[in-house]
């Protein structure tokens, strides 16, 4: 009995449960807000017959005009595909700049990401707000609306996946003496080439859906009609344009889904 | 010293037919559809003059008078946000269920619930915000709802995909106790699930917040009525701070939710 047995260490602490606080919190924030936004679910489901109602108004979709929503579509669709060329410009000369490994100086990477993010943070529908006022009404606004906000978004993608390309291939050609244009044309965008294509093919279905409403601050495409209609509460007219919308959208999914099949 | 060389790692050193077709298309699509978009060199460089000069009248005083009712009109927005986000986890939980094939009741379901969160995810927030306000008139009411709409059609279908990744063999393991449907949803699944859950739900406030800027401007709630109304007016002095307090809004969301998702993940 040379040695008494050590006594245990003490257990570790009980984890503590968080989530009823959470929850609670939760919950209070909620009571909050509804209250001030005088929202109350007695309404909500007292009228939903009402609801059902007015819905039922959307049920016979008037297809006289047609053509001229599909022409509309077909402007909608242009200014969605002009947009995503200036993002896709845009966020290709930015993105080396803005990636950490890449840029030639700290203040120049500085610079960059801070421009990427004001363009992402300023909501495209109010930059074709501006830029309708300052430019006049028509599509060309809601191009460069398009092309300037998504070129935010999709040059931070391009930037961030340029930093997780493996730095032993940027090395590589950094020992042979290549230049950073070199370096960005032969190892940064073909070892990102997949998440190029994948990217901008998101920004083109993301561009499509906002160009359907560009057109409410007049920015051109089929929102113009969409909202003249709605206006005159013409619901077969506005039921028409909203399935012309739909399956434009459905297809612009599938032939893009069909595009990155090819690629992969 | 060649110092570009343009051969494609192909046999013939020429880039696959895919990507030339591709390419093709694509050039062909924007020569013609230039006129419809009036995109031409003289007209660009004409903008830019109008642009600068439009930027110019924003060097006015800023009106502080009206900044109570801007603070107002930015809390009803991030309220709009926060309360559409809560709505649409509430909603999306059981939808996103319903649709992923691990969890799913029935295939039909799992294809009915799919096929319905697509429709309602096609059509852009503002759309929905112009149908929901025709229906129920102006206010914030129209703009939550829409909002809840859209994001659930969306977040059911991430909470649907962050479901059917989960470990297989803790479910087994749940299972082994003779624990029910509910039970293996609660203990084996969720867990698993809850950081990608939480992530997601970040995203979705995002971008709850840019899209409540912009709801004001069919007139369901938020600082986007304000905006229309001072672009309109030509009211610069109250523009510049409006523009502002969306872009520092925006950003600080963004890098506060950047920041929790860093921690969590």
């Amino acid at each position: 009995m040379s040695s008494k047995s050590k006594p245990l260490p003490d257990l570790p602490p009980r984890p503590r449960n968080w989530m009823p606080l959470w929850l609670g919190l939760c919950l209070i924030i909620l009571h909050w807000i509804s209250n001030d936004l005088e929202f109350s679910v007695a309404s909500v489901v007292l009228n939903i017959h009402h609801i059902g109602e007015y819905l039922s108004r959307y049920t016979s979709p008037d297809f006289s005009e047609l053509p001229k929503y599909l022409l509309l579509m077909g402007e909608t669709l242009a200014i969605a595909f002009w947009g995503t060329l200036i993002t896709f410009i845009l966020s290709i000369i930015l993105a080396p700049l803005a990636a950490k490994n890449l840029s030639p100086h700290p203040i120049l990477y500085r610079i960059s990401r801070e421009l990427l993010n004001l363009w992402r943070a300023i909501p495209d529908v109010i930059l074709a707000l501006i830029f309708v006022s300052a430019l006049g009404l028509g599509p060309f606004p809601g191009v460069l609306a398009l092309g300037i906000h998504m070129a935010g978004v999709l040059g931070k993608f391009f930037a961030d996946s340029m930093e997780r390309v493996e730095p032993g291939i940027y090395q590589t050609l950094q020992s042979t003496g290549a230049s950073l244009t070199q370096i960005i044309a032969f190892a940064a965008i073909p070892s990102i080439f997949q998440e190029i294509i994948g990217y901008t093919l998101y920004t083109f279905d993301r561009n499509v859906r906002m160009a359907t409403v560009l057109g409410l601050v007049g920015a051109g495409g089929i929102g113009v009609e969409l909202e003249k209609k709605m206006g005159f509460f013409q619901y077969e007219r506005s039921a028409a344009i909203l399935i012309v919308i739909l399956f434009s959208i459905i297809l612009i999914d599938y032939l893009s889904a069909f595009i990155r099949r090819i690629f992969n | 010293m060649k110092v570009l060389t343009w051969r494609f790692p192909t046999k013939n050193g020429l880039p696959s037919l895919s990507i030339l077709l591709l390419l093709g298309a694509v050039i062909s699509i924007l020569l013609l559809t230039a006129p419809v978009v009036e995109i031409n060199l003289g007209r660009l460089w004409l903008s830019l003059g109008k642009l600068f000069q439009f930027l110019l009248n924003w060097l006015t005083i800023p009106d502080w008078a009206y900044l109570p009712k801007l603070a107002a009109k930015l809390l009803e927005t991030v309220q709009i946000a926060i309360f559409a986000t809560f709505l649409s986890l509430f909603f999306s939980i059981p939808v996103g269920i319903l649709a992923a094939n691990n969890t799913t009741p029935h295939p039909l379901i799992y294809h009915l619930s799919r096929n319905l969160m697509s429709f309602i995810r096609a059509l852009p927030e503002l759309v929905w915000a112009l149908v929901f306000v025709s229906a129920l008139g102006m206010g914030a009411l129209p703009g939550v709802m829409a909002l809840t709409f859209v994001t659930t059609g969306f977040l059911g279908k991430l909470v649907a995909e962050s479901l059917e990744v989960v470990d297989i063999k803790a479910i087994s393991g749940v299972q082994a106790t003779g624990a029910n449907w509910l039970q293996i949803l609660l203990f084996a699944i969720f867990p698993q699930a809850l950081p990608d859950l939480i992530a997601t739900l970040l995203y979705v406030l995002d971008h709850n917040i840019r899209a409540a800027t912009i709801l004001g401007i069919v007139g369901a709630g938020g600082i986007g009525f304000d905006l229309v109304e001072s672009i309109r007016l030509f009211n610069y002095s109250r523009l510049m701070l409006i523009i502002l307090a969306i872009y520092l809004l925006v950003n600080i969301f963004d890098r506060c939710s950047d920041m929790i998702r860093d921690r969590i993940i």
